[in-house]
């Protein structure tokens, strides 16, 4: 069985597909919800509790989607160049660094 | 009788006309009655009481009552279901420095202005921790309403309340503050027999909109269908705010929202508020907003998955669950239990769990996740939020959230309060 993965999903804005399509990546997006796109940028149960210890206002949403929400959109920005920058969603061990050094 | 209210008893208004409640006023200045300046959260469940929106409750409760909602879910008669303790706080100092007692009549003023009377009739302590477990099931302070719990003084004060001073309600809220006689004069205006209300402290989503569409659906059965016989009420929440909320000004609006532009026949849809601060008891806040909502004269009551829970100190289902441990008609309105629905990218549309075959391909979405996407910029598509709530709520946060749809610090400082209590 694939170990649960818990996402931060970072919606994809004019400005972001902009930035994915320029670094030849707007094939990593997901389609969901009526064609909507998203980066689900996969965290463990570890980074989880991580990023939610250090962003309190985030909330784990453990009723419906099983994903971290309500990053503040400067947080989720920077996560998003992270993505850009190393061209992989494999970034939150690297971004969790830079928040608690 | 009319206007039968929660556990067959008749609202009662305990709110005096002004020339009365001058001299009651005066009376109670000449008696050198004793004065206590409340705080909100005490101020709207005074309003709330003297309104008849806690009926049968007509004051704070008694150490009796108490005992009878932890242990039985009822009042102190042992009959009447009550899920939620409604109470009155105060510090020792206080109450000491006030030289209260018991059977006194006290002048309670809000802001500093004259508000209510309280005849008080029981001074009590309570064991705050085992309200917690048994109302909320957890004696954790990260849950609200156990935090909410352990905030309370020490000392509880129980006896009827009545009200001298009407709130003024503020804009944007004043059309849609209807109390409960007013409401059921509204439904009679509209010609309902079936009133579904829709519990709400969130701006609408698709989700919410099939929800409720369903619910009406499914509750219409074989009435007649020559002329609406039944509406929606969404009863809107307004109420103490978390961090990340939207903003209640937003909340109002786009529900109202949903009839403006047409997603609701404005004949077959209201949108009120009630004043209330959420406990996020889960299945307990479920059985109490059955009894508010009898009071506003609904007869259906929608119930989704983790209604009013928070975090995962419930089962999804635990707030349906509860209905089946009542005893039967100790409630008088219907409730009607709701799965959840989806977006399908198959089926192409919002539909629902009990009916949709392509749950591997299902896409789930809450108000949570829709908030971040507002939160990252993105307007979603019209299938999952209508593009009119969507503009509205970008103009509720430049209009009254201070840049911002959210509740930030910000707003809780400079908000335009709710209700204001003027001078009598």
């Amino acid at each position: 069985m694939a170990e649960e993965t818990y996402p931060i999903n970072l919606w994809i804005n004019e400005e972001r597909l902009e930035k994915l399509q320029q670094a030849g990546l707007a094939g990593m997006c997901k389609e969901v919800l009526a064609g909507l796109k998203v980066l689900a940028v996969p965290n463990t149960a570890e980074q989880r509790d991580t990023i939610l210890k250090i962003f309190p206002m985030a909330k784990f949403d453990t009723a419906t989607t099983k994903s971290i929400e309500l990053l503040p959109k400067a947080v989720k920005d920077k996560i998003f160049d992270l993505v850009v920058k190393k061209k992989s969603l494999s970034v939150m061990d690297e971004f969790i660094k830079t928040q608690t050094k | 009788m009319e206007n039968i209210g929660h556990g067959g008893k008749e609202i009662v208004e305990r709110v005096l006309p002004k020339d009365a409640a001058l001299k009651r006023l005066n009376e109670l200045k000449a008696a050198k009655a004793k004065v206590l300046d409340v705080r909100l959260q005490i101020a709207t469940e005074v309003i709330d009481i003297a309104y008849g929106f806690f009926s049968p409750l007509e004051g704070f409760m008694t150490k009796a009552d108490v005992e009878g909602v932890c242990n039985n879910m009822t009042l102190a008669d042992g009959k009447t279901v009550w899920s939620i303790p409604i109470v009155f706080d105060i510090s020792d100092d206080e109450l000491k420095k006030s030289g209260i007692k018991q059977y006194d009549e006290i002048l309670l003023t809000y802001t500093g202005n004259p508000f209510a009377i309280f005849d008080v009739t029981d001074i009590f302590t309570l064991d705050k921790k085992e309200i917690a477990m048994k109302v909320y099931g957890t004696t954790e302070d990260k849950h609200p309403g156990v935090k909410r719990t352990y905030q309370y003084q020490d000392k509880f004060l129980g006896g009827k309340i009545t009200l001298i001073n009407p709130p003024k309600i503020n804009e944007p809220f004043t059309r849609f503050w209807l109390t409960p006689k007013q409401m059921r004069e509204k439904f009679k205006e509209k010609g309902w027999e079936m009133i579904i209300n829709h519990q709400t402290r969130n701006v609408p989503h698709t989700g919410h909109e099939w929800l409720m569409k369903g619910a009406y659906l499914g509750a219409y059965g074989s009435m007649m269908v020559d002329k609406p016989r039944g509406g929606i009420l969404v009863n809107a929440i307004i109420g103490s705010k978390r961090d990340g909320d939207y903003i209640d000004e937003a909340i109002i609006l786009c529900q109202e929202a949903q009839g403006k532009y047409g997603y609701f026949r404005e004949d077959t849809f209201l949108t009120t508020c009630s004043l209330w601060d959420m406990r996020y008891a889960g299945p307990r806040e479920a059985v109490f907003h059955a009894c508010l909502r009898t009071n506003l004269g609904c007869t259906h009551h929608m119930f989704g998955r983790d209604h009013a829970g928070v975090g995962s100190y419930y089962d999804p289902y635990d707030a349906h669950r509860i209905f089946n441990t009542l005893p039967k008609g100790s409630l008088n309105i219907t409730p009607i239990f709701n799965l959840d629905w989806w977006f399908c990218p198959v089926c192409d549309e919002v539909t629902y769990m009990g009916l949709c075959g392509h749950k591997d391909k299902k896409a789930s979405f809450s108000g949570t996740m829709i908030r971040s996407i507002i939160q990252d910029g993105v307007k979603p598509p019209r299938r999952i939020f209508r593009p009119e709530v969507f503009d509205l709520i970008m103009e509720c946060a430049e209009k009254y959230g201070f840049g911002d749809a959210f509740v930030t610090e910000d707003y809780l400082k400079r908000r335009n309060p709710v209700f204001t209590i003027e001078p009598l």
